[in-house]
């Protein structure tokens, strides 16, 4: 049996005897500052006695190597290396309910710092953000590409096997059931509820303007080439719409 | 040090050798502990803050200042005051109101927005349900970091000022629908969002550069909602209204809710809470329409756990999310409060309480406990049908169990749905408004002019 020549902290952080990691002093400030520049850093983080709440609360903490308080101490601290270290999986854990927010007597919200965090592992391109989100890319080409982010085709006996045969209990084809439902905006299938073509175009300029495209692109090169095209298609369609009013 | 765990085999305690055990009994333990309980899961709890700021308080001097204009709440919304965590008041419009969709909702349990829709029909409330809208984008958000501050507020302003604008499609003045948010994650990320903009010049000055391109400003300035209001909220308000009429008695049902993280520990301080529902210590939404309606409202132990749902975590993570619903929040239901159903107020938690049983059988722990939206029970005790309305064949859950309890004859009700899908492929099926209204402007609009008043 063969083992793993490295360990985890020996890859991300270095040798721990080594007096040279391979993450250097100037790459760990770049991400520590990145974080602290996001405007929400100080509401999210006033202080820190250890007390232990957000832990104790925690529904992450009870299945992961993860501690809400341990994200917050690190960060009260400074302590870059241990942010680094937090970023390459722990950060993944949290499941963004806030009970530690709501909670915490200093009101900190350790589930908000977590965010701060995932953000700016994607805009360095860390490999456990590639890594982490490869599996939610159909989530992430629902949303960017219709302004839904789940659909009635994606729930599929298929795609859930652990949900059981009663994902649907009765019969009959997808887009016969979603007719039967009495709201006329959802008789669809590709999409959660009808989406005017207007609407999209303006969703592609948010994504535009607030450089969700080029996160998209740093953590998945692929998936922006396809949503890139479909953007251009629909806004094709929608400026011949508005040549048609012209013309009328 | 080791002890002895009275069965002759040692386990370690970790604590250190100064450790001695105290050998409580079982009752004197209990004792020595119960004032965590009297603390834990109290009100309390989320009160125990030194800062803390009312953002209308903010929202008021900007629109002074002419920063900003605020979408109101006006008397032809026909408001009713509630009290929040602080004893602050909330205004919670009762008509007039347009449907912010969640996608998890329609996309997964379409009987949760379609029942909201039937019981608006059955008290002649006006509103609209239009194609003009996006997501929060906040699932995604949450779940994989791809987004930002900016990109949600942009989202969240272009939505509620569509809002604002959208009766203009049937002739009526800006302001007449006031927006109606159906999803629990919406619903905290549009709070947080409204008052990280509130208090941001900067991120106001970012973002009105992007409502701008977008022809989404009102006078130059951002449009900004007086309240956010959950779907929840409504149904609380309405909730003596909602009771004239049901039609199905539920004394007998022990019902367990199961309240969402984004609704009530996000931005906690606008959660609605009232003395009279489980002493003020729960947020009083869900609760006290299901104390309206006369079902056992049971308390139990993990009340306040989230359901494991944890956004990215329901896709790809799903030991998490399924075992984190079966064994902290299903089996404490069945085991503890002895629940006939449990139910909920938000799309996550009721996608995966719902989805995340039957697999539990698979690992030798079966699990069985119905699982609707409170709008969905309340439809149904109203007398709105199970398969048509309610849409309860989208649920994996043992809803039948649900309603055979209810005395609804569910096989009769289903055969009569499996009939109505005939009418449905032949161009026939019923809707809960005209579909003319669905498109308000851009392509396939057709101005219909003032329609008449209800749906």
């Amino acid at each position: 049996m063969s083992h793993s020549a490295t360990t985890r902290v020996q890859e991300h952080i270095g040798d721990p005897v080594s007096d040279t990691p391979p993450v250097g002093r100037e790459k760990l400030e770049e991400i520590f500052q990145d974080i602290q520049a996001d405007l929400r850093f100080d509401h999210e983080l006033n202080g820190c006695l250890n007390c232990g709440i957000c832990t104790a609360t925690c529904p992450a903490a009870h299945y992961y190597d993860f501690s809400p308080r341990e994200i917050v101490q690190l960060l009260w601290t400074e302590n870059l290396e241990g942010i680094y270290d937090a970023m390459q999986e722990k950060i993944w854990s949290c499941a963004q309910c806030y009970t530690c927010a709501a909670r915490c007597p200093f009101d900190n919200s350790p589930g908000g710092l977590v965010m701060l965090m995932r953000e700016t592992a994607i805009k360095h391109g860390m490999e456990s953000a590639k890594s982490v989100l490869r599996p939610f890319s159909r989530v992430m080409l629902k949303l960017i590409s219709t302004g839904n982010q789940l659909s009635p085709d994606m729930i599929t006996p298929d795609g859930f096997a652990d949900w059981g045969p009663n994902v649907s209990k009765i019969d009959a084809p997808l887009a016969t059931l979603r007719k039967a439902i009495p709201m006329p905006t959802l008789h669809t299938t590709k999409t959660a509820w009808e989406v005017n073509l207007k609407t999209s175009v303006e969703l592609y300029t948010i994504w535009e303007e607030t450089g969700v495209l080029d996160s998209l692109e740093i953590i998945d090169e692929n998936l922006f080439d396809v949503i890139s095209d479909i953007m251009d298609e629909k806004r094709d369609d929608y400026e011949d719409w508005l040549d048609e009013q012209d013309q009328d | 040090m080791t002890t002895g765990n009275g069965n002759g085999s040692e386990r370690f305690t970790g604590h250190g050798a100064e450790w001695t055990d105290a050998k409580l009994s079982k009752e004197d333990a209990h004792v020595a502990t119960v004032w965590v309980d009297q603390i834990i899961n109290r009100r309390s709890m989320l009160t125990n803050k030194d800062r803390v700021e009312d953002v209308r308080d903010v929202m008021w001097q900007l629109e002074k200042d002419g920063e900003i204009v605020v979408h109101r709440v006006q008397d032809e919304h026909e408001a009713v005051m509630v009290k929040t965590l602080y004893g602050w008041d909330k205004k919670i419009p009762t008509t007039q109101l347009w449907h912010h969709k969640s996608c998890g909702q329609c996309g997964n349990i379409p009987g949760y927005p379609a029942s909201l829709l039937w019981l608006m029909n059955q008290m002649d409330i006006r509103y609209l349900d239009e194609t003009d809208q996006t997501s929060c984008t906040a699932w995604n958000y949450h779940g994989s970091g791809i987004g930002n501050l900016e990109s949600l507020a942009a989202v969240f302003l272009r939505n509620f000022h569509q809002a604002y604008v959208s009766a203009k499609a049937q002739g009526l003045p800006e302001g007449y629908y006031y927006p109606l948010v159906h999803c629990g994650t919406s619903f905290g990320n549009y709070k947080e969002v409204r008052g990280y903009l509130l208090q941001s010049a900067k991120l106001r000055e970012r973002v009105r550069k992007i409502l701008g391109k977008l022809g989404r400003l009102v006078d130059g300035k951002l449009l900004i909602p007086e309240e956010v209001v959950h779907y929840s909220e409504w149904l609380h308000v309405m909730r003596n209204e909602i009771k004239k009429h049901q039609v199905i008695d539920c004394d007998h049902i022990r019902a367990t809710v199961h309240p969402a993280c984004h609704v009530y520990k996000m931005v906690p301080e606008d959660a609605i809470y009232d003395d009279d529902i489980l002493e003020g210590n729960r947020v009083a939404v869900t609760t006290g329409l299901l104390e309206t309606l006369g079902t056992q409202v049971i308390d139990y132990s993990t009340w306040y756990d989230c359901c494991g749902f944890g956004f990215r975590h329901i896709i790809s993570e799903r030991e998490f999310t399924r075992s984190f619903a079966i064994d902290r929040k299903i089996r404490v239901a069945i085991e503890e409060a002895r629940a006939d159903m449990m139910i909920g107020h938000d799309t996550g938690c009721i996608t995966t309480l719902d989805k995340n049983q039957w697999i539990g059988a698979a690992a030798g722990k079966p699990v069985d406990l119905p699982i609707l939206a409170d709008c969905q029970f309340a439809a149904l005790v109203c007398g709105a049908h199970p398969y048509k309305i309610v849409q309860s064949h989208w649920h994996a859950s043992s809803t039948e169990t649900l309603m055979e309890k209810l005395g609804i004859d569910w096989e009769k009700k289903k055969a009569e749905f499996e009939e109505y899908l005939k009418e449905v492929e032949a161009g026939r099926g019923e809707t809960l408004y005209d579909p003319r209204k669905m498109i308000t402007s851009g392509p396939g609009f057709k101005p219909q002019g003032q329609l008449s008043k209800g749906t």
